[in-house]
């Protein structure tokens, strides 16, 4: 049986528990994936299961009322953040089921479209994808373009240390043994560069910001959404002009705020429609928990989040000794 | 191609007198700065202006002195959120900004030669009072005229200066109702809706004017359908969160209408058309 | 009027004229977005695909002050404040260039609303005025794309200036509106007349390519009847993650929000963006909401494009089709879906009306 099969077995048979199944079903073109929201046995003939299914929809969870049971997929990635919610006690584990999968990589659309940019062809006008031999196979403008996985596959994938669901109820397939390691390396190569030359770059890619909001919206663990600060008048923190101070104010708030929290997922960076790459400034203040508290966020169903925590003497951050 | 004045900008108004109405409501009495425009300015009963805290923002209030007398413009203010809790703070001499008049108003040209109901709750009675002090200024020209206004207790009751002249006049009848029992309360009590069936107003020939907090609202149109009144005879008037108050900013809107422009009166046959967006 | 020819290897040359007395905003791109930007000499436009962002800000900015205001102390007494207020209006000279014809499109749905003959938004019509659009007619659709379903075509030159169209070595030039004329009148544009066919062509393949159109125009009234039927809004609107990125992103999506920032004594009122996507939109004071949920707002969204906006304007969508709310949605949401559905899905009637 494929891992699509065992998986839609699966919600069948847990269904009649559940309000709602959350996967991933056929988007509007053969490139996009987009979350299905299975209710009956006849929508889960709907489920897909590829490496085009790139949401992370535990963010789905924090937004039903506590009455419901929500059965929820998750790669890897995404489990971390259902870990991370639970932690925080912002979901009620009894409340939700989890669908575990191996996963061996996910695509970049970002990549997909640069790398047909380069032979002067445009990800907006594929007509069929297909995987085959470890390549993402499209057809474009009347030609057959065959793009290596390894190439398109997002950054993330390449440092993955979980590619199997680290919680779940039900798991589909076989679990991958291998896991990368993550050594922060892109985080330390875009700190080589000058703090001014750092602070050109961010003025240059936060000025695209629309102040949508669809980074916001899209992270698991950033639920305060409706009473967000970067739109609230009381208080009043931050006015609502689109200048660079506002948009960088907004997302260092965005930040911090998911400093010891953040799993990594990148959706703030998928979602956003201007290309900002946000999840470096999430990676920053990742690598700086990782070597403050040796902590990763959303691994332990049963850890209390750094910065959530009060201790009088942190075990790795020497104090005294200053 | 004709160009008209920038909708935004408001009148900058001075607040001649402020009244603390109600623990709740703050009234305020303002005049435009420039004379000529106090002069020429002219707005019709239950059309609304936008009030201005420069740094603060905007909010609106329906005018509630009425275009007959026009030696102020007077707003009734409920302090809720930022701008009416700033506004609050206001005294006389201070300045605001006035965008008005905008909005529709009451039909008080076809209610000619028609008796009057008004039936208002709490903060509600603003608009009525426009139209009330309107009519009994054109008196003539109106049938008889009775007023339900009701409060949750004494304290709660705005517009208590013109209690007396409403109580004591002969040309109109006046109810006046608190929820419950008050020490020295010397009229009805009881919820407005029951107080209206007990009155027992004749719908023939006759309009109704309502407003007040929706859940006083719902029963006050359920007693007068119970009394007769047809639809197209009850009008109220609705709020929403508004912003630039001349139907471009696109958050006021039910459906196609928009409160701020197609409102706020609406006629309860009006209303039933509407979809359900409340 | 006679058609024009731009050489490709001209088109540098003719940017630079024309951002000679004005402002040119063209597409350019940075990382893998394309957003619109004011051209320079060094500048490459990207002319061959659409651009994330609309540019819609050219006319309507994110941001803009509507007025300054100042406070004043009475020296004599300073309990004594005096406020005055300045009508703040900045209104370039500016041409959009390389826009789609959709984006051109967007602000006719603008104009019914923001100059009326009984209300007139000053800076909008000033802009509008000071404003012309060099569309580019597309060769090649996305499959996003739904001009054709709206009343549009990959060529409509209406609502723009001038019109290119690309054909082999250059681009077709042709003026679409008086005013455009100014704009044509350039030594390095060459007689064009010969490769009207060809241009012709273009359009016929953009157009065919976008496959055959739909009718939007019985969700008018099915809007309105599925008003109350919330089970199919939950349903449409269950993946809506109720960011902004589709209202922010769409040529015709014109609400703004008002808010005041005071320095001090003075400090300005300030008119931004706003979505009907978010909670706060709808807000009000007392804490109420009448579209508290996700479902309601995707509800007025789709209703006041397909189903309002028509009925008050006698007709006109206020939708382009160029489907950036869809390509650009973090979770696909997709509004040709939702107002087909709406079509074909049976209404439930409310348990209690």
């Amino acid at each position: 049986m494929s891992l699509q099969d065992e998986l839609k077995a699966q919600i069948v048979k847990r269904l009649p528990e559940l309000d709602v199944v959350i996967g991933w079903g056929q988007g509007y073109d053969s490139l996009h994936r987009t979350p299905l929201f299975i209710t009956s046995e006849a929508d889960v003939d709907k489920l897909v299961f590829d490496p085009l299914c790139v949401h992370n929809l535990s963010t789905y969870l924090t937004r039903y009322g506590s009455a419901k049971r929500i059965g929820v997929v998750v790669k890897g990635c995404d489990s971390r953040s259902v870990v991370e919610l639970l932690q925080e006690k912002l979901i009620h584990r009894d409340k939700v089921m989890v669908f575990g999968l191996p996963c061996e990589g996910v695509a970049d659309l970002g990549k997909v479209k640069r790398a047909l940019a380069a032979k002067d062809l445009d990800m907006g006008r594929v007509r069929a994808a297909s995987f085959a031999d470890g390549d993402l196979v499209v057809t474009v403008s009347g030609q057959e373009i065959r793009l290596p996985m390894a190439e398109v596959q997002a950054d993330k994938c390449g440092r993955c240390r979980y590619h199997n669901a680290v919680i779940h109820d039900e798991f589909a397939g076989q679990p991958i043994t291998e896991a990368a390691p993550d050594t922060y390396a892109d985080v330390a190569a875009f700190e080589e560069q000058t703090l001014e030359e750092r602070m050109e770059f961010w003025r240059e890619q936060m000025e695209r910001c629309v102040r949508c909001y669809a980074c916001r919206n899209a992270c698991p663990l950033c639920v305060c959404r409706d009473y967000c600060i970067g739109q609230s008048r009381e208080p009043n923190w931050v006015s609502q002009r689109d200048g660079l101070e506002e948009k960088f104010f907004f997302q260092m708030i965005h930040a911090t705020h998911l400093a010891g929290r953040c799993t990594e997922c990148g959706e703030c960076e998928r979602a956003c429609p201007v290309d900002i790459p946000l999840l470096l400034l999430k990676r920053k203040l990742g690598k700086e928990i990782l070597e403050l508290f040796d902590y990763r966020a959303g691994t332990d169903p049963d850890a209390k989040p750094p910065l959530l925590n009060f201790k009088v003497q942190e075990d790795t951050i020497n104090e005294r000794g200053w | 191609m004709t160009t008209l004045p920038n909708p935004y900008i408001p009148e900058i108004a001075t607040i001649i007198e402020t009244i603390q109405e109600t623990p709740a409501i703050k009234t305020f009495r303002v005049t435009l700065n420039t004379p000529e425009r106090m002069k020429s300015f002219r707005y019709e009963p239950g059309q609304v202006g936008q009030l201005s805290v420069f740094g603060v923002g905007e909010a609106t209030f329906v005018i509630n002195s009425p275009p007959t007398r026009m030696d102020y413009l007077q707003f009734s203010v409920m302090a809720a959120g930022e701008v009416t809790s700033r506004l609050h703070s206001l005294k006389a001499g201070d300045q605001i900004g006035v965008r008005a008049p905008l909005g529709n108003a009451f039909p008080y040209e076809s209610m000619k030669g028609k008796n009057v109901v008004f039936v208002g709750g709490g903060i509600g009675m603003a608009p009525l009072r426009t139209l009330l002090l309107f009519m009994l200024d054109n008196r003539k020209d109106y049938g008889d005229i009775s007023l339900l206004y009701g409060a949750r207790s004494p304290e709660d009751m705005a517009f208590r200066y013109d209690l007396p002249d409403w109580t004591t006049r002969k040309d109109m009848k006046t109810v006046l109702t608190i929820d419950r029992e008050a020490p020295g309360w010397e009229h009805t009590v009881g919820l407005i809706p029951n107080v209206l069936l007990d009155m027992n107003p004749s719908p023939e020939n006759t309009v109704a004017v309502t407003c007040g907090p929706p859940i006083m609202i719902k029963f006050t149109l359920q007693a007068l359908k119970k009394l007769g009144f047809p639809d197209e005879s009850i009008y109220t008037t609705l709020e929403k969160r508004m912003k630039c108050g001349v139907g471009i900013c696109g958050r006021c809107n039910i459906g196609t209408k928009y409160v701020c422009m197609d409102g706020p009166v609406f006629t309860y046959a009006e209303l039933k058309k509407l979809p359900s967006e409340l | 009027m006679d058609a024009l020819f731009l050489a490709d290897d001209k088109l540098s040359a003719w940017l630079g004229e024309l951002a000679a007395a004005r402002r040119v905003l063209v597409p350019v791109r940075e990382r893998e977005a394309v957003v619109f930007r004011p051209y320079a000499a060094g500048v490459t436009p990207v002319l061959d695909r659409q651009a994330n962002v609309p540019p819609k800000a050219s006319v309507f900015p994110a941001s803009e002050a509507l007025m300054s205001f100042r406070y004043t102390k009475n020296p004599e007494n300073l309990g004594q404040v005096a406020v005055e207020v300045h009508e703040t209006i900045d209104a370039p000279p500016t041409v959009v260039f390389g826009g789609r014809p959709c984006d051109a499109r967007g602000f006719l749905v603008f104009d019914r609303v923001y100059d009326t003959p009984k209300i007139q938004d000053t800076a909008y019509k000033k802009r509008r005025e000071n404003t012309l659009f060099v569309t580019l007619a597309c060769d090649d659709p996305q499959n996003t794309c739904f001009c054709n379903s709206i009343g549009s075509s990959p060529y409509d030159a209406t609502g723009s200036d001038v019109l290119l169209t690309p054909v082999s070595g250059g681009y077709l030039v042709e003026c679409a509106s008086e005013r455009g004329k100014e704009l044509v009148e350039s030594k390095l544009l060459s007689d064009g007349n010969a490769l009207r066919e060809e241009a012709k062509t273009v359009h016929a393949s953009a157009l065919s390519a976008l496959g055959p159109a739909w009718n939007p125009s019985p969700a008018k009234a099915k809007l309105i009847e599925k008003f109350e039927d919330m089970g199919f809004w939950e349903d449409v609107s269950a993946k809506c993650i109720s960011c902004g990125a589709c209202t922010y992103l769409c040529p015709t999506c014109y609400c703004f929000n008002v808010t005041d920032e005071r320095t001090g004594m003075k400090g300005e009122r300030i008119r931004t963006w706003d979505t009907c996507m978010s909670y706060l939109f709808t807000l009000e004071a007392s804490g109420h909401n009448p579209r508290p949920t996700k479902a309601h707002r995707l509800k007025n969204r789709v209703g006041h494009k397909f189903s309002y906006y028509p009925e008050i304007h006698g007709g006109p969508i206020a939708c382009c089709g160029c489907g950036r709310c869809i390509s650009l949605c973090p979770v696909s949401v997709d509004i040709r879906e939702i107002v087909r559905l709406s079509i074909e899905r049976p209404t439930a009637k409310p348990e209690n009306k």
